[in-house]
């Protein structure tokens, strides 16, 4: 069942066209002239109940222009949003409760109160009954231990603390979706997998919808099982990451550290360093076995191991290829 | 009664949060005073040598000005966060607003408290309380009644103007000058007879720029003033009801304007 | 373009410790005041608006002092013309010294960029007299462009006399002084408490009634006129316009100066003073 519905979305914004020359700034101040410039330029797409999708692009790209349709904070110049049956502008207080967000840069709770007040009073604010509030508190007191600093008020708080905090306080009140815009943008190795293994625990056990723009591909490749690539106001790709990379980098490399290697038939060297060599090929014409096993024939063999393409190379490539 | 009660609950965590600076609390309390002290003294000083302006004596005059004071500081209690509207809007702060489950102005205006707007009320009640004593008007309960509606019409509309420029924040961007030249127009204009003015100026004030309704025209028809307003009396009487029909006209402007909302780094 | 430009070269030509030329010093100062006289010109809206809403304050004035003349020739020896003359010339000196701008030291220090003022080679205090010197400056060419209007607005009169009109702009000038040393005392009293903006709101408005800004300290009732003149606040705004409508002449003149300039010394000690504790302080806190 689709739970997110984009069809032929556009949005556009205009600016008094800057002028030049002689009192540019007071001529940009009368003039009437705009510019109009495309954001988001026609986009479709459909998002299952309980799928971890990551919406990906380039800065400029029309990415948390999306976002900011999907959930409700800008109006669409023209095409449609439907989630969860109702149109997020239209109806913002049904789609807000059925929505949970968290933005990386800007913290969603109240700055000069403690950590527990904010949570209070999101729970009054969504109307979640007092019983199921406290288990949810407990539970995120656990999962996120949020316990040392539940009464430190939000703004004492470290960037990782507040982002838990911030995880908390979206999953309050069960929303079907969470929307998360860098979630893990500034934080340490180990703040960074505990955000991940929760929203990913979420999603396995509530069947929680989950949206995730991000600049950290690591997230991308931990969590989601689909992409979304926008470019230019448009979807340069949508499905599957495997298949992703299936296409723009069917490429596997064999990394074999060895005496001595010149060539092996089905597959190119392309990189040597201390004693080890890169030998790429292609996985369909070349099933990886039947490479290892011509390797192993003919060469004394201390270690070896296959590298699948890291999904940044992969998309780094797709953005030059689109230039 | 869901609205009211999200209402109270913002409101009471602004509180929460601004006690947080308890220092600050008293001494904003203070400013608040001094600001109407301050209006109150000229208007002191200025009577006492001229006894009168307009045939307005300083009981007359201290009267309107405890309407528009009053009204002033009923209005600024939920609506003093307005002034910071520019850099909610620019900085990005409304897209919190937009993806809860309460309306975006009520969570606008419960964003913090500013307790020096308590001074103002403070200032204004106890102005209007002893200058109602000594005003020439019978106080019948119609006419206690008609007072406390004129305030809370006043009130509404010196709102309705805040509100209805600080919409124009969603196209324009920065409003705060055109906020500040309002609040000066009030401040310099509402605390005298209108008619000293002269008719175009007058006018201007009552149909154009509706600041005659905030306190001008009630306290008038309340002293039994009547022939020397320029508008008929049912007008005068019916200013509360222009407050409620302006705060509304206000709030669906700034619907309207609120969906050219843009944030901020798209 | 230029201003911020001068000021960061000169802050790095000028060596710290060394004595300075006073031209280099100068240069140093003028750099500070015209930053910030750019800075005022930034927000065309709001500067061009209060040039609207000053002109708007002078027809008020002139009409309310009108009505409550109510055809008399003159009220305590005073005719009309003399108070909306009055009322005129200090709307247009506010402009120019005004409690309402005076220094921007608290909002320095809550955002945290003092630390940036006192690295720089000039005195902190001088840094943020001159700065306000230039904010002020700022006004004067839309002052001129607004003169013929608020002359035909109001009402204008030509100096009452020779001596008063050598005497006015001397008498501005100490107005500007001591209206910015009561600024930077009152800004420096953020380096102890971070919130200042309730004081500083009561401070502007009882320093704007007490200039005689809205009302000639002659027609304040007797006590409060006597305050008036107790306090500083009446150097900043009544002396210069008495002193060029000739309603403080001959060696009255002489008095008024001097009382300006009595404050401006006592003031100035006293910035000093509070500076040097104000100092050490934030060298303690580390700004």
């Amino acid at each position: 069942m689709p739970v997110i519905e984009v069809a032929d979305l556009v949005k556009e914004f205009s600016r008094p066209t800057r002028q030049e020359g002689r009192f540019a700034g007071l001529r940009t101040l009368l003039t009437r002239e705009q510019t109009v410039k495309r954001a988001v330029d026609g986009v479709n797409f459909t998002v299952q109940q309980g799928e971890m999708v990551g919406y990906l692009g380039p800065n400029g790209a029309g990415k948390s222009t999306t976002i900011k349709m999907l959930t409700g904070i800008l109006v669409p110049t023209s095409g449609t949003v439907t989630v969860a049956g109702a149109t997020p502008w239209r109806d913002r207080s049904r789609n807000a409760r059925r929505i949970g967000v968290v933005f990386g840069q800007r913290s969603q709770l109240w700055w000069d109160l403690p950590l527990r007040d904010s949570l209070w009073l999101i729970g009054r604010l969504y109307d979640v009954p007092e019983a199921r509030f406290r288990e949810r508190q407990r539970q995120f007191s656990e999962v996120l231990d949020l316990g040392p600093f539940l009464d430190t008020p939000v703004r004492q708080l470290s960037l990782g603390q507040r982002m838990r905090g911030d995880l908390a306080a979206a999953m309050l009140y069960d929303p079907d979706i969470l929307y998360l815009d860098e979630p893990t943008v500034g934080l340490d190795v180990i703040a960074k997998e505990r955000i991940r293994t929760f929203v990913g625990e979420l999603n396995r056990e509530s069947g929680t919808t989950v949206v995730l723009t991000t600049h950290d591909l690591d997230d991308v490749e931990e969590l989601c099982d689909r992409i979304i690539l926008i470019d230019h106001g448009r979807v340069a790709y949508d499905g599957a990451v495997d298949e992703l990379k299936a296409r723009y980098a069917p490429h596997r490399e064999l990394v074999v550290q060895t005496d001595r290697l010149e060539s092996v038939e089905g597959a190119e060297v392309v990189r040597r360093e201390d004693g080890k060599v890169w030998l790429r090929f292609d996985p369909v014409r070349t099933p990886p076995a039947e490479l290892v096993a011509a390797v192993l024939a003919q060469h004394r063999v201390t270690d070896l191991s296959i590298v699948e393409p890291e999904l940044e190379s992969v998309i780094h490539r797709i953005y030059a290829d689109r230039g | 009664m869901r609205g009211p009660r999200v209402y109270l609950l913002l409101a009471g965590a602004a509180f929460r949060a601004e006690f947080q600076y308890r220092g600050n609390l008293f001494i904003n309390i203070i400013g608040g005073l001094f600001y109407q002290g301050v209006g109150l003294a000229f208007i002191w000083a200025v009577l006492d040598r001229f006894g009168q302006v307009g045939g307005w004596g300083l009981g007359e005059i201290a009267f309107l000005y405890g309407i528009r004071l009053t009204a002033h500081g009923l209005w600024l209690l939920p609506g003093h966060q307005l002034i910071h509207v520019d850099e909610v809007v620019i900085e990005g702060e409304y897209d919190r607003y937009l993806v809860r489950p309460v309306a975006p102005l009520v969570q606008l205006l419960t964003r913090r408290v500013r307790l020096s707007s308590l001074g103002d009320l403070a200032g204004g009640v106890v102005l209007l309380s002893i200058a109602s004593a000594s005003a020439p008007v019978d106080w019948s309960p119609g006419a206690v009644g008609f007072l406390l509606l004129a305030v809370v019409g006043g009130a509404l509309v010196e709102g309705s103007l805040q509100l209805a420029a600080s919409a124009l924040v969603f196209r324009m961007k920065r409003v705060s000058p055109i906020k500040f030249a309002i609040d000066m127009i009030f401040s310099d204009f509402g605390n005298y007879p209108l008619k000293i003015f002269g008719p175009v100026a007058g006018f201007g004030l009552t149909f154009v720029f509706p600041l005659a309704f905030v306190a001008y025209l009630p306290a008038t028809v309340l002293m039994g003033r009547e022939e020397e307003l320029a508008v008929p009396d049912w007008l005068a009487w019916g200013a509360p009801a222009i407050g409620v029909v302006l705060m509304y006209a206000a709030y669906r402007f700034w619907e309207r304007q609120s969906r050219h909302y843009e944030s901020s780094g798209h | 373009m230029t201003a911020p430009a001068t000021a960061r070269a000169s802050a790095k030509t000028v060596p710290v410790s060394a004595k300075r030329p006073l031209t280099t010093l100068l240069q140093a100062y003028l750099a500070c005041a015209r930053m910030e006289f750019r800075a005022a010109l930034t927000y065309r809206t709001a500067y061009l608006s209060s040039f609207a809403m000053m002109l708007l304050q002078i027809w008020l004035l002139t009409v309310v002092w009108k009505a409550l003349y109510d055809g008399r020739a003159e009220v305590d020896g005073l005719s009309l013309t003399t108070t909306t003359a009055y009322a005129t010339l200090t709307t247009l000196q506010y402009q120019l010294v005004s409690p309402w701008r005076s220094s921007p030291i608290d909002q320095r220090v809550r955002e945290g960029k003092v630390a940036v003022d006192l690295l720089r080679p000039v005195g902190f205090p001088g840094q943020m007299l001159s700065g306000q010197l230039g904010w002020a400056s700022a006004a004067v060419p839309v002052l001129l462009v607004a003169l013929p209007f608020a002359l035909l607005i109001g009402a204008g009169q030509a100096p009452a006399s020779t001596a008063a009109g050598l005497a006015y702009p001397v008498a501005l000038l100490g107005a500007l002084l001591v209206n910015q040393l009561l600024g930077l005392l009152l800004g420096m009293v953020s380096f102890w408490t971070l919130e200042v903006s309730g004081a500083l709101m009561a401070y502007r408005f009882v320093a704007q009634f007490f200039s005689g800004a809205l009302v000639p300290l002659w027609f304040m009732p007797g006590p409060i006129r006597v305050a008036a003149e107790w306090l500083p606040f009446q150097a900043t705004a009544y002396t210069p316009a008495a002193v060029y409508l000739g309603q403080i002449e001959g060696p009255g003149i002489a008095v008024a100066l001097g009382v300006q300039l009595a404050w401006i010394a006592a003031l100035g000690a006293l910035s000093a003073f509070v500076w040097s504790r104000a100092r050490r302080r934030v060298m303690a806190q580390g700004g």
